[in-house]
């Protein structure tokens, strides 16, 4: 093909270069990629990913918008179809962790997509490409929790609150003066206990678990 | 006067024809061209949607129909230069490279069809000044094993496979631009069919498919539009292909995605314009010829849209198919069985 429509030249002088310097260019994404499509719909709860006609019924009747703002299932699903990864991660990282998994977006889906899971396969796939840098509260939270139940086998309140502040750095806010107090108003009203009781022969479980989870 | 003239050797004309020889009338089958089967032969349409059955399986037997039939007389290579009388009885000159004859006939039916839509006037698109833009109607010749690449999908430019392909819905139709406001009502599954194809003999390449609003209203056409995202990974992107020009030697189009909010630049190897229907140049001759009334885009107007679909403006000349306006294979079928009962009612009187 002769024709290169990035230059023009008109007698000797060339158009197109000097109108794109100080037009600025209104394109904004460049090229389409089913790269990430590929990834997503491989992973557990993924493959329905590919059914979407991106109709809006998951985000028009989603529980978290009221309290979400921008928190928007059919745009994630977009988001990753297109292969938009820049705005995937820079607008939306914080957002797809949200999803209650209430399934009101999954029973009325029309075209059958599994959108919850959808969502949460999207979620996952972010946290492989390891997005998220520093641990969020509730990732923290989250693995917190996990690695109390695989240790003892059940949760100890007091354990988990300390063990939670100790993972986000903030020990300190836990000995203010309010937690304290609110923590004593828990202790005496038989909320918490100092002391959770043990399970017995956990340890062998706790092995077990632990194996399988390497 | 038991004769009847049909205009059109179309899938429309062949069914009126064969249909009105079984009842008994004789029929003379004029078609300009040398073959029978219109647009389907034409074009070397190779398969059909939406059950991607092969096109010839429904174009053959219709053909056979009306060729091993009696009472048919087809003159191929023929025009209809002038036409007198009125109902009952019209006096038609049928021109061809041998000379002129007369014939008298009870009834005309007008089944001149349509053709694609030259996109070269749609000149963003680039259809003529490079050379991977092609058309769906040349897409379908190639897929077809009997086509010019031997059912290859192949770049007119330097004969590879393209592996990026991008598709471009509602060419020539819902633009007022080149004055067909109108739906070409075949364009999305047509194009949903192709991208099937295409991504069965090629599973690695990649189809795009840019569209306003996907139209599938026909018999499992929404079926097979899910189809086409589900299992075969067509990605479907709303918004109109605004343009395409050349960036480092390779075709780039400009969209916007209206989902996202987001104007895009797309690097592809190939890009087929989803051209719609035109009124045939038959079309137009007819109306010329016959003095019947056309509508606004050149379509025969039929006398009553709703109470008499199948009378043009002139009582005793009928008109079937897709010259009234955009029509798929199987609507012309039931047409033309449609006007075969019509005229067949009219002349028994």
């Amino acid at each position: 093909m002769a024709e290169n429509t990035d230059k023009m030249v008109i007698d000797g002088v060339e158009l197109t270069g000097i109108w794109k310097e100080f037009l600025p260019s209104r394109i904004l994404y460049e090229d389409v990629t089913t790269e990430f499509l590929d990834e997503v719909k491989k992973l557990p709860g993924g493959s329905t990913i590919l059914k979407c006609y991106q109709c809006g019924t998951c985000t028009g009747g989603c529980t978290l918008p009221d309290f979400v703002d921008k928190f928007n299932p059919r745009r994630f699903i977009d988001l990753v179809r297109r292969g938009h990864y820049d705005i995937l991660v820079n607008e939306n990282k914080d957002l797809v962790w949200k999803c209650v998994s209430c399934q009101r977006c999954t029973h009325r889906c029309p075209k059958g997509v599994n959108t919850q899971e959808v969502v949460r396969a999207i979620a996952k796939f972010l946290e492989d490409r390891k997005v998220f840098g520093k641990l969020t509260n509730d990732e923290a939270f989250d693995e917190v929790f996990m690695e109390e139940v695989i240790e003892d086998g059940r949760i100890d309140e007091v354990k988990i609150v300390k063990d939670f502040y100790s993972k986000t750095g903030r020990l300190k806010d836990m000995m203010s003066a309010d937690q304290l107090s609110l923590g004593f108003k828990m202790l005496t009203s038989g909320r918490i206990k100092l002391f959770g009781g043990k399970i017995k022969d956990w340890k062998k479980v706790s092995q077990r678990l632990k194996e399988e989870l390497q | 006067m038991k004769t009847v003239l049909v205009i059109g050797g179309g899938v429309t004309g062949l069914k009126t024809a064969s249909e009105l020889a079984e009842m008994g009338y004789n029929v003379s089958l004029v078609e300009k061209e040398d073959y029978l089967g219109g647009q389907v032969v034409r074009h070397k349409y190779y398969k059909l949607a939406p059950d991607l059955r092969l096109a010839g399986d429904v174009i053959d037997p219709v053909i056979k129909a009306v060729e091993s039939n009696s009472n048919i007389k087809v003159h191929k290579h023929s025009h209809v230069v002038s036409v007198s009388g009125s109902a009952p009885e019209f006096k038609a000159k049928i021109k061809n490279s041998k000379g002129e004859t007369e014939e008298t006939f009870g009834a005309i039916v007008v089944a001149t069809g349509f053709d694609h839509f030259d996109p070269t006037v749609k000149q963003e698109y680039g259809y003529g000044r490079f050379k991977d833009v092609v058309t769906n109607s040349e897409v379908e010749e190639m897929l077809n094993p009997n086509g010019p690449t031997k059912g290859e999908l192949k770049r007119p430019s330097d004969g590879k496979v393209p592996k990026k392909i991008a598709i471009f819905q509602c060419v020539g139709s819902r633009d007022r631009q080149v004055g067909n406001p109108y739906c070409c009502r075949v364009g999305c599954v047509v194009s949903t069919k192709q991208a099937i194809e295409i991504k069965e003999k090629y599973p690695d390449s990649e189809v795009y498919v840019y569209y306003m609003d996907m139209r599938m209203f026909g018999r499992g056409w929404e079926e097979l539009y899910g189809k086409a995202m589900e299992e075969y990974e067509v990605i479907f992107t709303r918004g109109r292909g605004a343009e395409v020009t050349l960036k480092n030697q390779q075709l780039s189009l400009r969209a916007e995605e209206t989902i996202m909010d987001r104007p895009i630049q797309h690097s592809v190897d190939m890009i087929i314009l989803a051209a719609g229907m035109a009124a045939g140049d038959g079309t137009i001759e007819a109306a010329k010829v016959l003095g019947i009334k056309q509508n606004d885009y050149g379509f025969l107007a039929p006398k009553d849209d709703f109470l008499s679909p199948n009378e043009s403006s002139k009582s005793g000349i009928y008109i079937a198919g897709a010259d009234k306006g955009p029509m798929d294979i199987e609507n012309c079928i039931v047409e033309g069985a449609a006007v075969a009962a019509k005229v067949a009612g009219k002349l028994k009187n």
